[in-house]
């Protein structure tokens, strides 16, 4: 019965193990934790190289039939209606019907986080050691260089970015970040935030492929109660971030701006 | 040469606003500057082609219904994406070479255009710009409309 009973313990203790270790083929870092090193594409759940995930949608591929509609699992961002506060919410509808012609990356400023993680049209490279991962993106060519195991720094100063700091639970890092302005969109249309806006993301790699992402949007400003956003991130080998200076031809602002002025019924 | 689509391309425009609504993908609202219920297919002949950002842009001289030359512009990727998409700088196409677009106009009217598909002369094709209403929001606004 003892013998039993010592077999019973070693099973289930080894089950304990065997789930705080990241899934078959997630590779790991010298300090054991999952690397999510890697160039990746966000809200996509194709597995391949970027051409062959990316074909008939326009954004890599083949120049097939543009009429033809994407595949439906080709994207996704799931995510529930916006909790806006009803001012807030009818500051974003307007940007909607306004066919967000307000949009701050018109002018080429940095967008928002998540925003970042869910443009699927650029990469992603992530570099990581094991007190720090660098999070470089090609939209912009903006970057996020992040501490591993520290507290945010007591001399924030508001930023487009905002100051992440990030830890693991288990197989998962978490990016706590603060310290935003309040000129960026969160993710679609109009969505905007106050200087308020606490993030906190989720960045789980459960396969060699694969990092599913979760952002959670806290603002108490805009928002009734807190936002959360998934979407998965899928591994691009072969992919090189580019670079993208967004202000060498941008011509959009003054076509935007005429289109305001002479009110050519660009409206909903 | 101008040559406007049937109906059944704009059905499955509005397709696309549906499934890609809630992803962001482009850095500015294709949906607010250019007009999606106004596809249009123009062939000429490339003056230049401009590989910068945000966005690229093709000029073609295109024949207007008397004849006279009109150099349309066209909007479209930025470099990475279009390399990314299958071009190569200087190589895939060039000043000189005659092409067919397929676009949408500018609300603003003119010869201006977002592109989406280039047919090249032996009849190969690749995308240069993004689907339709690209960055106007989608089929839904984020929030409820009460």
């Amino acid at each position: 019965m003892r013998a039993t009973f010592v077999v019973a313990f070693v099973v289930a203790a080894s089950s304990i193990a065997t789930l705080a270790q990241a899934p078959a083929g997630v590779p790991r870092g010298a300090d054991g934790k999952p690397d999510l090193a890697g160039v990746w594409q966000g809200s996509s759940v194709r597995p391949g190289k970027w051409e062959d995930a990316n074909n008939g949608l326009g954004v890599g591929g083949t120049g097939k039939d543009p009429s033809a509609p994407p595949s439906l699992g080709s994207q996704q961002v799931i995510t529930e209606p916006a909790p806006y506060q009803p001012w807030a919410a009818a500051r974003v509808l307007e940007s909607y019907n306004k066919r967000g012609i307000d949009d701050p990356a018109a002018l080429c400023l940095p967008p928002g986080v998540p925003r970042l993680v869910l443009v699927s049209l650029f990469p992603i490279e992530i570099v990581q050691t094991p007190k720090r991962i660098v999070f470089m993106y090609e939209y912009m060519n903006v970057f996020r260089s992040i501490p591993i195991g520290e507290a945010h720094p007591p001399d924030i100063a508001p930023t487009y970015l905002g100051d992440s700091v990030a830890r693991w639970e288990g197989n998962t890092l978490v990016v706590d970040v603060i310290g935003f302005n309040d000129k960026t969109w969160l993710t679609g249309t109009g969505t905007f935030h106050s200087e308020d806006l606490h993030l906190v993301e989720r960045y789980t790699r459960v396969s060699k492929d694969r990092i599913d992402f979760e952002a959670t949007i806290t603002d108490p400003k805009v928002l009734t109660k807190p936002w959360t956003i998934r979407t998965t991130m899928m591994l691009r080998e072969g992919t090189r971030v580019q670079e993208y200076v967004c202000a060498e031809n941008n011509q959009d602002p003054a076509h935007l701006e005429l289109l305001l002025k002479e009110g050519a019924g660009f409206r909903r | 040469m101008i040559v406007s689509r049937p109906v059944a391309l704009a059905v499955a425009v509005t397709s696309y606003f549906l499934i890609l609504g809630a992803t962001p993908r482009a850095h500015h609202s294709f949906g607010a500057e250019y007009d999606s219920n106004q596809p249009v297919t123009v062939t000429g002949v490339v003056t230049k082609i401009e590989w910068t950002n945000p966005h690229s842009f093709i000029y073609l001289d295109v024949a207007d219904s008397g004849g006279a030359k009109v150099n349309w512009k066209l909007e479209g990727y930025p470099p990475n994406v279009l390399y990314r998409t299958g071009w190569k700088r200087d190589v895939t196409m060039k000043p000189g070479d005659t092409v067919t677009v397929f676009a949408w106009r500018a609300r603003l009217g003119g010869p201006l255009a977002h592109s989406r598909e280039v047919t090249f002369a032996d009849g190969s094709k690749l995308f240069f710009g993004p689907p339709a209403g690209t960055g106007d929001g989608g089929a839904a606004p984020a929030v409820k409309v009460p």
